[in-house]
């Protein structure tokens, strides 16, 4: 058999996946307004050979506090729906997967959407599940609160299977505990059946849906360890719904700074550190360790003795400890937390970065991996022109596209 | 009289015998060569009230549209009854930014039944319900796309402020069918307000579109009937404090060969309306012949002479005061 390939994910998202990365001097400020911006983006990716492009994506505003919102570039953007079909018109091979709700969606209106795009794009579409857990976003749908978290899994299940249903032509007729479906969908089948499955969810209703359903699945893992575990735990999961291990391929994100030296990514890295504000630091820091707001203490100072929280996890309290044991101040700690986003982050050389990413593929931890350049466009000019190259090199990424629809770059079954 | 005699097209690219669905590729091309007739829009829909088939969604063929064409006004229809206000109003936001500035929603104000048996609204709702919900959605939709003021985002790379948290204003709407926080999370767009378009109306329908509609279209009438409705229409924009020429109304007209250029001309100037929209079959053949024969025809009799403005509502000569 031919050797098994890595598969590779744009992840989209506003001037780029640094907190601080629309500061940055050559950032596309202007993206959340600019189509030529993403029309060039996903063009430079479908000549990079990805897979996909990917919009995450949320119906609201990301934080409520109005002052630290107004120091990041995301509270606007484009409607991802109708940004993939733009692209849809502009690209020719390239997957495109948006994130959509299910809690603020129906599915026979989803379905249209996605089967509109997958028809728009030849077969190229994919839609990533999510359940929606914002309450900025609840209060848009008319909710007073969130739905508690099996109640919105268990509307997500009906959804799935209503929406799979649609797509896959089977008999019509639904009526269920959230919705009700009468006819079969008044669009016809793309080249590639139905649009690709994509879930991120990592509770346990999140992987066993993914399980059933999924045809890809997006994770975040700082260390291999973790990767793997989360590989091994989803890939364990399949078995129970008649599925092989290689109909869901796995692809964590990763933050890649890459340039000529170690020293100069360093450099790269530090730059875009130095250009978080530090309130907006200080606010996501102590958003991350669950804890009341840090901004009371003196910020070059180390954190207070902090009681144990409801929300705080273990590896949350040890960072904490690894921090004291550093002699980290609040700002230093603030900025490593705010740059990464809990993501796994990657600084160095092509050779560096591909090294990494062939250990996690090659030991058993990924499929594939969802590139989330710190900033657009030029983190993604220099993943493309750098490491796309040396994973060719190494045979470990496709050259050329062999396939025209998604389900075919990503080795996947057509939907029975 | 000297105004511009406007030119629309509407096309439903659903298929309700079985026939050939039109695919991108057809149907780009045509938009493109109204286009280049001095169209002023295409009005897409893709849905019927019977079973039908159609490859593309509407909004979503609308986005993939706006990349190649450049100047031609582009609405879509869609339903109060398929999305949920914050979810359009956030689609034909982006879609406004898309094409900049050149979309328009045509806002269905009919209930559809078979919608509502596919949108878990199996009973749907009593008339009365579905008109006071239509409205309230769309004034929703309204209030949204005008949270961010034109000057909010000031992309202030040194002094780190992204946008200015004064001039971004929550909806804060509760109403009988709706309650939505806001504020989008799509800047303001080009328009400011996508064009609203409205047809298929009757009675008290024709009162809130005098009020807020950019744009109405009649259902296919005699001239005479065209003539008062149009005037109603005017009359009553008019008590609502509208200028009434920021309200076009458009009188409908099949797009086949029992129709020439004079003969609609007639029809425009004899009912007085600001121009006709034509409805075209979705076959390759009746496309052709709509570019071909029609609309050349149009062109020597004073339509699609409009000059192509920034935005579709500039062009359509919409001024300040239909913004809300």
């Amino acid at each position: 058999m031919s050797a098994r390939q890595m598969k590779l994910g744009l992840f989209l998202w506003a001037t780029g996946h640094h907190i601080a990365a629309w500061r940055h001097p050559d950032a596309h400020v202007t993206a959340g307004i600019d189509i030529d911006h993403y029309i060039a983006l996903a063009q430079t990716a479908e000549a990079a050979k990805f897979d996909m492009v990917f919009c995450e994506d949320a119906a609201g505003l990301r934080e409520a506090n109005v002052n630290i919102a107004s120091q990041t570039s995301r509270s606007i953007g484009f409607e991802p729906i109708s940004l993939l079909s733009a692209l849809a018109a502009q690209t020719e091979r390239i997957g495109l997967v948006s994130t959509a709700s299910t809690s603020y969606n129906e599915p026979y209106g989803l379905a249209r959407m996605f089967a509109s795009l997958d028809n728009l794009s030849g077969g190229r579409a994919g839609w990533n599940l999510v359940t929606s857990a914002s309450p900025i976003e609840a209060a848009n749908f008319g909710a007073t609160g969130l739905r508690p978290h099996a109640d919105r899994y268990a509307r997500a299940r009906e959804f799935a299977t209503v929406i799979i249903g649609l797509w896959n032509r089977r008999a019509a007729g639904h009526d269920g505990e959230s919705f009700s479906v009468r006819d079969p969908l008044d669009i016809p089948p793309s080249p590639q059946g139905a649009p690709v499955m994509v879930q991120a969810g990592a509770s346990d209703d999140g992987k066993d849906l993914a399980a059933r359903t999924a045809d890809v699945v997006f994770s975040a893992a700082q260390t291999f360890e973790d990767a793997k575990a989360f590989y091994d735990d989803l890939k364990g999961r399949l078995a129970a719904y008649g599925r092989q291990p290689d109909d869901v391929k796995i692809m964590p994100g990763v933050a890649p700074i890459v340039a000529a030296t170690k020293a100069e990514a360093q450099a790269k890295y530090d730059a875009l550190q130095e250009l978080i504000p530090d309130d907006v630091g200080v606010a996501l820091l102590s958003s991350y360790l669950s804890i009341s707001d840090l901004g009371r203490y003196p910020i070059d100072g180390q954190l207070p003795e902090l009681p144990e929280s409801e929300g705080m996890k273990s590896r949350q309290a040890l960072v904490i400890e690894q921090a004291r044991r550093d002699g980290l101040s609040i700002r230093e700690l603030a900025r490593y937390f705010a740059g990464a986003r809990g993501h796994w982050r990657v600084v160095g050389t092509a050779e560096q970065i591909a090294d990494e990413l062939q250990a996690r593929f090659e030991g058993g931890a990924a499929d594939g991996f969802n590139v989330m350049p710190s900033w657009f466009p030029g983190e993604l000019d220099a993943f493309a022109t750098l490491v796309v190259p040396e994973l060719q090199r190494r045979g470990l990424f496709r050259r050329d596209y062999e396939g025209r629809t998604l389900r075919e770059h990503l080795g996947l079954k057509r939907p029975i | 009289m000297g105004s511009t005699m406007h030119l629309a097209i509407s096309l439903n690219i659903a298929a309700t015998d079985g026939q050939d669905v039109l695919d991108f590729g057809q149907i780009s091309a045509f938009v493109r060569k109204t286009e280049a007739a001095g169209v002023d829009m295409v009005i897409i829909s893709d849905s019927a009230d019977k079973p039908s088939s159609s490859p593309f969604e509407a909004t979503t063929l609308l986005a993939a549209l706006a990349t190649v064409t450049d100047k031609i006004g582009l609405v879509a229809g869609a339903s109060t009854l398929a999305h949920q206000p914050y979810n359009l109003a956030r689609r034909f936001a982006s879609l406004d930014i898309i094409s900049h500035g050149r979309i328009g929603w045509n806002a269905t104000t009919a209930q559809n039944p078979r919608e509502a048996a596919n949108f878990s609204r199996p009973e749907g709702f009593s008339d009365d319900d579905f008109r006071r919900r239509a409205r309230e959605f769309i004034d929703i939709v309204r209030l949204l796309w005008i949270g961010w003021e034109h000057d909010a985002l000031l992309f202030d790379k040194a002094s780190g402020r992204f946008h200015d948290p004064d001039k971004m204003h929550p909806a804060d709407f509760t109403g009988e069918f709706f309650s939505v926080r806001g504020p989008l999370n799509v800047a303001r767009s080009p328009q400011d307000v996508p064009v609203l378009v409205m047809s298929g109306l009757a009675g008290t329908e024709l009162d809130f579109a005098s009020r807020r509609a950019d744009v109405v279209l009649l259902d296919k009438l005699e001239p005479s009937g065209a003539r008062a409705t149009c005037d109603e229409i005017k009359r009553r924009a008019h008590e609502a404090g509208r200028d009434p020429v920021t309200i076009k109304v458009l009188a409908m007209a099949d797009a086949g060969p029992e129709h020439d250029g004079r003969g609609l001309e007639d029809l425009c100037l004899s009912s007085g309306c600001d121009g006709i929209v034509l409805t075209v079959q979705p076959r390759a053949a009746a496309l052709e012949a709509l570019v071909e024969r029609l609309l050349p025809d149009l062109k020597r009799h004073g339509f699609a002479k409009a000059k192509p403005g920034k935005t579709l509502r500039d062009r359509l000569g919409l001024s300040e005061d239909s913004k809300p």
